[in-house]
């Protein structure tokens, strides 16, 4: 009864805190992104022209499982403007942007934007170049919006682009220019993008990748290369998903360590704690930067 | 390189036979006294206990631990035999699941769980993953339950085939019920983080059903049960290091197979009797 | 953007629901469902197939893994698993024991090996399997007018079906034996029965979720056999509380933000307790 009891509690506390939602303020196009990075992103390039609200910090789900509350099915109803990753990442905001047509509305699925379908490393805020794309992307949908302010739009995302995002580029571009080439190892597949983007050679087995990141099950040889790797130091840096720590990965973490390897961690998802996406992703850049030797 | 060279394999050969053992005798009981609903929902009530102690700030081992125990008790409570029990695991089996789809809601929304170190994924282990911890972990709780399971196998046995008069013989059939599901409860929580939900619900249930269409004979039953679980991870860990196949398919998949060919083995001597 | 809070304004509350396209749909598909699950819920209940029923709602995704993997659609995968499983229960389950044993281990059987071979689909597929199942999960917030029209016609067809071998399928599930003595095909009916459930659940689980179809096949049902033991009565009342947990769940999901599946078992399992709780009492005090 008591468990019953905090139950209640808890629902009656859900539905409270959830209501305080931010509103659409006059002036401002109501967006909504699914997942909070690229809320940030838009918010960014929205400025004051824009209401932001994202819906999930943390989507590491199984889809079997996940079952998205009314709020978030009438959040995403109201909006004018939708951010979805797609790949498959967040099918099930496909679905309830499907349930409630609305000709006015515009949906942005950044898989779609790069060319990416389902099957594909759905980790796409990984990639410099995507996040490049997306941020252009953003700017002129919320042109057709508003109108009014699509110079504003444009001058928002100029400004993200060479201002807000120089730190991270940058630190992109140092790592490429002193260590492209380098051969590192990963757990997952969040880092394959950046791999790409910061030039290193990532020497983990894709499959294993892909299986860490789903919950899988890696088989026994891609499990021996990836023990071997370490063990026999091909590898400069080892990255893994601390969001996703499992014994499993923790064992390797513990391996590389021993190996003198150094260990930089990713999160799958922005923590709310950092303030922006570039904040978060420049601060696991330089760690990053820091491990292969500064 | 070879097989035992690896840590991983020596691993999960060693965890995986304890585990293997104590599924086999466990499942041995859970398929005689028509439980396998029970084994399932357990699996599913793994995931909902452990995101919710993990939201209440508690341990994940104890908010699996626990949850499995108590729903384990709780079919027994409301359940009976037969048909009643059917329909009380699947009531409480399908709330388990709505307070899973809550809790996995609470925890994708609350931002200090999204900070947090945890994936829902942790909850869940692969055979060929294991940990030198959770080897010993593993391999002690195996022994263990298939200790514990030996030493009250006469009675439960007796409780199994025959209810009426094994009550009536004084067996105390109240307190062998519930130790039985506290070992069924244990056996999955502490598998599903070691080999993964499905690797034990198949060695729980799978081997139990060849030996039960093998032999009629109780205690040849058991030793089939769990020499025929032990057998199928074993060489499923051996299929599985030579050809890049998951070890989960090939363990479910080889005792799988054992089961249609005890099917139709089971088929084909009635025929001969009957002929 | 409108605060949704219930008033005690019947009315308006219903409005409030209903203002959006998503909720219209949500109550249209959820009734035809709840209709749907109602009537076959109670044979599922009637004849002790809870876990075929839970099976069922599991064993398609494999199929459908199967379906993308050889490009095909994966709703064919996903149907043709379903029935497989449903022909091999039949096949293994009922024929040598007449009791449930046997029943049991067979799907428990085919249920891992099942799931064993999603696995291994999806390590052959190679790509990202996340993918693969995602759009495969049906969620009551995602629901479009095609869906609703797809829920129609299998909730048609269904409830169609089982009203023509409803009869025989009583008989045959409230006492086997004397049904096949009087020339009742039991193994036919079995086998018949555990099609329609299959071809129903591989459907609507992909409009509705897993989770909402096999709660509405099991509790409603549950809860009308405590009550009622004439089987009319049964029937209607068993659709009578899936209707009742399925909009009370809508609405109340609606209004305090939580999963629908979350409100909709909850409240199947508290009417299954209080039911439970009430019939033992009597039992308890009638004899005294």
């Amino acid at each position: 009864m008591k468990v019953l009891g905090s139950l209640v509690a808890l629902v009656l506390l859900s539905g409270c805190g959830l209501s305080a939602q931010t509103g659409s303020a006059s002036g401002k196009v109501p967006v909504v992104a699914v997942e909070n990075f690229w809320g940030s992103i838009a918010a960014q390039v929205g400025g004051e022209h824009a209401a932001v609200t994202s819906i999930i910090a943390n989507p590491d789900t199984d889809p079997h499982d996940y079952d998205p509350t009314p709020q978030d099915a009438r959040t995403i109803a109201q909006a004018k403007y939708v951010i979805v990753n797609g790949v498959g990442y967040d099918a099930w905001a496909a679905k309830l942007l499907d349930a409630n047509p609305a000709p006015a509305r515009i949906v942005l699925t950044v898989g779609d934007l790069v060319g990416k379908k389902v099957g594909d490393n759905p980790h796409l805020w990984y990639s410099p170049s995507y996040v490049d794309q997306a941020v252009e992307q953003v700017a002129s949908d919320l042109g057709k919006l508003d109108a009014a302010d699509a110079a504003y739009f444009q001058r928002q995302a100029a400004d993200y682009k060479g201002i807000g995002l120089k730190s991270y580029h940058d630190t992109i571009g140092a790592i490429r220019q002193k260590y492209g080439g380098t051969k590192v190892g990963a757990t997952e597949s969040i880092f394959a993008y950046l791999a790409e983007g910061t030039g290193l050679n990532l020497i983990t087995p894709p499959g294993y990748l892909n299986a860490i990141s789903e919950g899988a099950d890696p088989s026994a040889a891609d499990r021996a290369t990836v023990e071997s790797q370490i063990a026999t130091r091909a590898i400069k840096v080892f990255v893994y998903n601390s969001q996703n720590s499992t014994p499993e990965v923790q064992g390797l973490v513990a391996k590389a360590r021993a190996k003198a390897i150094p260990v930089v961690s990713l999160t799958e998802t922005m923590p709310p704690a950092r303030a922006t996406f570039q904040d978060w992703q420049t601060a696991q850049l330089k760690d990053l930067l820091q491990a292969l030797g500064g | 390189m070879s097989m035992l060279g690896l840590e991983f394999m020596r691993n999960a050969f060693m965890a995986g036979g304890c585990i293997a053992l104590a599924a086999g005798l466990v499942g041995y009981f859970v398929v005689l006294r028509n439980q396998v609903f029970t084994a399932d929902a357990l699996g599913h009530v793994a995931f909902t206990g452990g995101l919710g102690g993990v939201l209440a700030g508690l341990n994940l081992l104890a908010g699996v631990f626990g949850s499995c125990i108590a729903v384990a008790l709780a079919i027994g409570a409301l359940g009976g035999r037969g048909r009643g029990r059917d329909i009380a695991i699947g009531t409480v089996f399908a709330w388990v699941l709505g307070v899973g789809a809550l809790f996995l809601s609470l925890y994708t929304t609350a931002r200090s769980a999204a900070s947090g170190t945890l994936g829902v994924s942790v909850l869940f282990g692969s055979i060929l993953g294991l940990q030198p911890a959770q080897v010993v972990v593993g391999s002690l709780t195996g022994i263990a339950t298939a200790v514990v399971l030996l030493l009250i196998a006469r009675p439960l046995l007796f409780l199994s085939v025959d209810p009426e008069v094994a009550v009536a013989r004084g067996v105390p059939s109240r307190a062998l019920s519930a130790l039985f599901f506290v070992l069924v409860a244990v056996t999955v929580a502490e598998s599903v983080q070691a080999v993964g939900a499905l690797l034990i619900f198949g060695l729980m249930v799978t081997p139990a059903a060849v030996a039960q269409n093998l032999s009629t004979r109780p205690w040849v039953g058991m030793a089939l049960s769990a020499g025929i679980a032990v057998a199928v991870v074993w060489l499923g860990l051996v299929v599985a290091f030579y050809i890049a196949l998951p070890a989960s398919f090939l363990i479910t998949g080889l005792a799988f197979v054992l089961y249609l060919a005890s099917h139709l083995a089971r088929r084909m001597s009635r025929i001969g009797r009957l002929a | 953007m409108p605060e949704p809070g219930p008033s005690w304004d019947v009315v308006a509350d219903i409005q409030l629901l209903l203002q959006f396209h998503f909720m219209q749909n949500a109550f249209l598909a959820g009734t035809l469902v709840a209709l749907l699950a109602g009537t076959a819920g109670y044979f599922v209940v009637l004849r002790g197939q809870s876990f075929a029923a839970h099976m069922l709602s599991q064993v398609g995704f494999p199929g459908a893994a199967a379906g993308v993997l050889v490009h095909v659609s994966p709703v064919l995968g996903l149907i043709v698993f379903c029935v497989g499983a449903a022909v091999g229960i039949a096949a293994i389950g009922r024929e040598v024991d007449a009791g449930q044993r046997l029943e049991s281990a067979a799907i428990g059987s085919i249920l891992a090996f099942s799931l064993g071979l999603g696995f291994l689909f999806v390590r052959l597929y190679g790509g990202s399997a996340q993918g693969i199942y995602a759009f495969l999960f049906g969620t009551i917030l995602g629901i479009t007018d095609r869906d609703v029209q797809l829920t129609f016609a299998v909730a048609l067809v269904t409830i169609a079906s089982l009203a023509a071998i409803g009869r025989p399928l009583m008989f045959a599930s409230v006492d086997p034996d004397v049904a096949q003595a009087r020339g009742v095909p039991v193994r036919m009916l079995s086998l018949a029965f555990l099609l329609i459930l299959a071809l129903s659940v591989a459907i609507t689980v992909q409009i509705v979720g897993t989770l909402l179809i096999f709660a509405l096949l099991v509790a409603p049902a549950a809860s009308a056999l405590q009550l009622t033991a004439r089987q009319g009565r049964g029937i209607a009342l068993s659709v009578a509380l899936s209707l009742a947990f399925t909009w009370l769940g809508l609405a109340l999901a609606y209004f305090t933000n939580v999963p629908v599946g979350f409100f909709i078992t909850t409240l199947a399992f508290v009417f299954y307790l209080a039911v439970r709780l009430v019939k033992t009492r009597r039992t308890v005090v009638a004899p005294a």
